[in-house]
C-alpha cells in the first residue's frame, strides 16, 4: 500500500491505537495495568518484541508467498514470536536479573498477547513494505505502552478513592479505560487520511 | 469422588464462565461484539478451536516433554485455528470478512492457552474434549450478552432486525470503542451483583445454622 | 530429556500439524471456491445488469492482457460482462485503498465508451458501525456512482457542495471514508483506463 510513514505512524500511535481503539493486548492492558513501574516495564518489552518479530516475519512471509506455502503463515508467525520472547527472556535475564525477576510470569505471557501477533498479520494483510512494517511495529507498540502507562498512571490515583467494592478491580478498570478511549475518540481524522 | 468434582461442560458453561468469572478472552470480547451476529460466529469459532485443541493436547498429553510443553501447545493451538479458519471461510464468506483478522488471532486468545494449560494438559481426552466445549461456549454465550446490549443500544436492532420505530436515535457510542468497555464493565457489575446477593444469602443461612446450634 | 526423543517428539508435533493443516486446505479449498465465485457472480449480476456472460482479462505488467484461468494471482483483473447477444454490457474494475480503520475493498462498473462509472459495491471493509460502513449501504451515497463521470478525475467533496458530475458527495460524520472511496476509484480509474482503451476492441469482442 503507499501510505506515507508519517501517516502510518499517527494512524497506529493514535487515531487506531492498538490497545483502546482496536482492541488488541487487552488482558495485559487490563491485568497488568495496576501500577505504573510494571506497566512501562512491560509496555518497553512488548515494543521490543512487537519490533523484532514484525522485522522476521517481513522476511519469513517473503519466502512463504515465493513457496505459495501462506496457508502456513499463522503458525510461522507464531513460531517467531515464541522464539524472540525466549531470546528476549534470555537477554533481560543476563543483563537485569532484578527487572526479570520483577516482570516474573509475565515475560513468557508476551507470546499470547494478541497485540505482538496482530502487528506482523496487519503489515501481511495491508502490503507494507520492510519499512513502513518497521515503523508500523514501533508506533503500534508504542500506542500500546503509552496506553498502558495512562492507564496504569489513572488507577494508581484511583486506588485511593472511595469506590463501591463491588465496582473495584476489573469494572472499574474498564471505565476508565473506556473514559480514555473516548478521548482518543479525539484524534479521528487527524492527519486528513493519506 | 467423580460426582463431587464438577461436570467440565456445564462448568465452563456458567461457575467459571471465561467472560464474566475468569475475565480471560478480552481481545475479542471488546472487539467482535458489536453486532450478535458476530458475537455469536466469534464464540462457536473460539469454542471449536478450545474443543479440538483440548482434545490434541488431552491425547498427547503424557509425551509431550516438559521443556517445549508451551512451544507444543501453541502450536497445537495455531494448527487448530488455522484449521477454523478455513472451516469459517467454506461455510460463509460474508461472516469470514466480518470476523476479519481475528479469527487468527484466536491462537493469542488467553483463555485457549489457559485451559490447555490448566486442564487439558492434565485430564483425560474425554474431559478435556468437554470442558473446551464447555468454556467455549460459555465464551460464546458471554459475547453474546454484550453483543446484544451493544447492538440494541447502539443500532437499534438484533440479528440485523430492527426493533424500535425509524425515529429511534440509536446511541453509536456502545458500537465504538469505548461502548464495549462500558458494556462489559456493566455485566461485569451485574454478575458482581448476583454474587454478591448469593453470598450474603450463604452467609445469613450459615448465621441461622449456627443460632439454631447454639440454642440448646 | 535425551534431545533425540525430543527431537522425535518435535518431528512427529511438526507432522500432525502439517497433515491437518494441509488436509483441511484441500478438504475446503473447492467448497471455498465454489462460495468466492458465487459471490463474484452476485456482485457482477448487480453491476452489470443484462450480463450473461463473462470474461476475466488479467493485466500484465507489459500492460498487455491475457484470458485469466484459475484464482486471482495478484495481477489486476478486468471482468467484462455480455449480454445475451455478445454485446459488452460494461466491465468491472477492482479498487481499494485504506480507509478509517482498514482497507477499504470494491468492485465498480465502468462503461468504457463513455468513460463513466455507473456502479459501486463495496467488498470488503472494516470501517466504524453506523458512520463510516453506511458507504456500503446508504442509497444517497451509492447513488453518487450511477452516472460517475471519470473523464475528469474523480474525488470526493464536502455533503452538500457536489456540482460537478465527477464529484462524490461524501457521506457527513463519514469523511475519511467517502474520501476513500474516492481515491481508490482515482487510482483504479488512472490504472486501468488507458489500458482497456488500449486493448478496448478485443475486450467489446470477448476475446
Amino acid at each position: 500500500m503507499n501510505e506515507s510513514l508519517s501517516h502510518i505512524f499517527v494512524d497506529a500511535f493514535l487515531i487506531n491505537n492498538f490497545v483502546l481503539c482496536v482492541f488488541l493486548g487487552m488482558c495485559s492492558f487490563l491485568g497488568l495495568s495496576g501500577k505504573f513501574s510494571t506497566s512501562w516495564r512491560m509496555g518497553v518489552s512488548v515494543m521490543f518484541v512487537i519490533t523484532v518479530s514484525s522485522i522476521l516475519s517481513f522476511g519469513t512471509n517473503l519466502i512463504l508467498v515465493f513457496f505459495h506455502a501462506e496457508y502456513l503463515r499463522l503458525i510461522t508467525f507464531i513460531i517467531i514470536i515464541a522464539a524472540t520472547v525466549q531470546l528476549t527472556e534470555m537477554f533481560i535475564k543476563k543483563k537485569s536479573p532484578a527487572l526479570f525477576r520483577e516482570l516474573g510470569i509475565y515475560l513468557p505471557l508476551i507470546t499470547t498477547n494478541c497485540a505482538v501477533l496482530a502487528v506482523p498479520l496487519f503489515q501481511t494483510t495491508r502490503g507494507y513494505n520492510l519499512l513502513q512494517s518497521t515503523v508500523f511495529a514501533l508506533s503500534a507498540s508504542g500506542g500500546y505502552c503509552m496506553a498502558m502507562v495512562l492507564l496504569s498512571l489513572v488507577r494508581e490515583r484511583t486506588d485511593l478513592s472511595d469506590v463501591p467494592s463491588l465496582a473495584r478491580g476489573t469494572a472499574l478498570t474498564l471505565v476508565l479505560a473506556s473514559v480514555l478511549s473516548m478521548a482518543f475518540m479525539g484524534f479521528a481524522g487527524m492527519g486528513g487520511g493519506q | 469422588m467423580k460426582d463431587t468434582a464438577p461436570n467440565p461442560f456445564v462448568n465452563g458453561l456458567w461457575r467459571q464462565n471465561p467472560t464474566f468469572v475468569q475475565i480471560l478472552g478480552m481481545c475479542p470480547t471488546l472487539a467482535i461484539t458489536n453486532s450478535v451476529q458476530n458475537a455469536i460466529a466469534m464464540g462457536l469459532a473460539t469454542a471449536f478451536v478450545l474443543t479440538c485443541a483440548n482434545g490434541i493436547i488431552a491425547a498427547i498429553r503424557k509425551h509431550v516433554p516438559k521443556q517445549v510443553r508451551i512451544a507444543t501447545f501453541i502450536a497445537i493451538i495455531a494448527t487448530a485455528v488455522t484449521i477454523t479458519d478455513y472451516f469459517v471461510k467454506a461455510i460463509s464468506i460474508p461472516v469470514y470478512k466480518a470476523l476479519g483478522p481475528f479469527i487468527p488471532l484466536i491462537v493469542a486468545n488467553c483463555l485457549v492457552l489457559e485451559r490447555a494449560e490448566a486442564f487439558a494438559a492434565k485430564k483425560p481426552v474425554i474431559p478435556s474434549i468437554l470442558d473446551g466445549a464447555g468454556m467455549g461456549l460459555g465464551f460464546a454465550f458471554g459475547l453474546t450478552c454484550l453483543g446484544t446490549v451493544r447492538e440494541v443500544l447502539g443500532a437499534g436492532t438484533f440479528l440485523g432486525f430492527p426493533l424500535f420505530g425509524p425515529n429511534f436515535e440509536p446511541w453509536v457510542l456502545f458500537l465504538l470503542p469505548p461502548g464495549g468497555f462500558i458494556s462489559l464493565a456493566i455485566w461485569l457489575l451485574v454478575f458482581a451483583s448476583f454474587r454478591e446477593r448469593k453470598e450474603a444469602k450463604e452467609r445469613a443461612a450459615l448465621v441461622e445454622i449456627q443460632h439454631a446450634e447454639v440454642k440448646p | 530429556m535425551k534431545s533425540s526423543v525430543m527431537i522425535r517428539f518435535l518431528g512427529f508435533l511438526s507432522l500432525l500439524c502439517g497433515v491437518l493443516i494441509v488436509g483441511t486446505h484441500l478438504l475446503t479449498q473447492s467448497l471455498i471456491r465454489v462460495n468466492q465465485e458465487t459471490i463474484l457472480r452476485e456482485s457482477l449480476t448487480q453491476l452489470l445488469p443484462g450480463m450473461e456472460k463473462q470474461v476475466v482479462y488479467e493485466v500484465e505488467p507489459s500492460g498487455e492482457i491475457v484470458i485469466a484461468h484459475g484464482q486471482a494471482g495478484g495481477a489486476k483483473r478486468i471482468f467484462a460482462g455480455y449480454d445475451a447477444h455478445g454485446k459488452l454490457v460494461g466491465v468491472v474494475l477492482e479498487a481499494s485503498a485504506r480507509g478509517y480503520a482498514d482497507v477499504i475493498s470494491a468492485m465498480y462498473a465502468y462503461a468504457p465508451e463513455k468513460k463513466l462509472i455507473t456502479g459501486l459495491i463495496v467488498v470488503e471493509m472494516r470501517e466504524t458501525p453506523g458512520l463510516g460502513n453506511k458507504i456500503g449501504s446508504d442509497p444517497e451515497f451509492l447513488a453518487n456512482f450511477k452516472a460517475l463521470d471519470a473523464s475528469h478525475p474523480v474525488g470526493a467533496v464536502k455533503h452538500g457542495t457536489k456540482r460537478n458530475p465527477w464529484e462524490i458527495d461524501a457521506i457527513s460524520g463519514a469523511t475519511i471514508s467517502s474520501r476513500a472511496v474516492g481515491r481508490m476509484l482515482s487510482a483504479s480509474i488512472g490504472e486501468m483506463a488507458p489500458v482497456i482503451e488500449r486493448h478496448r476492441e478485443r475486450i467489446e469482442r470477448g476475446n
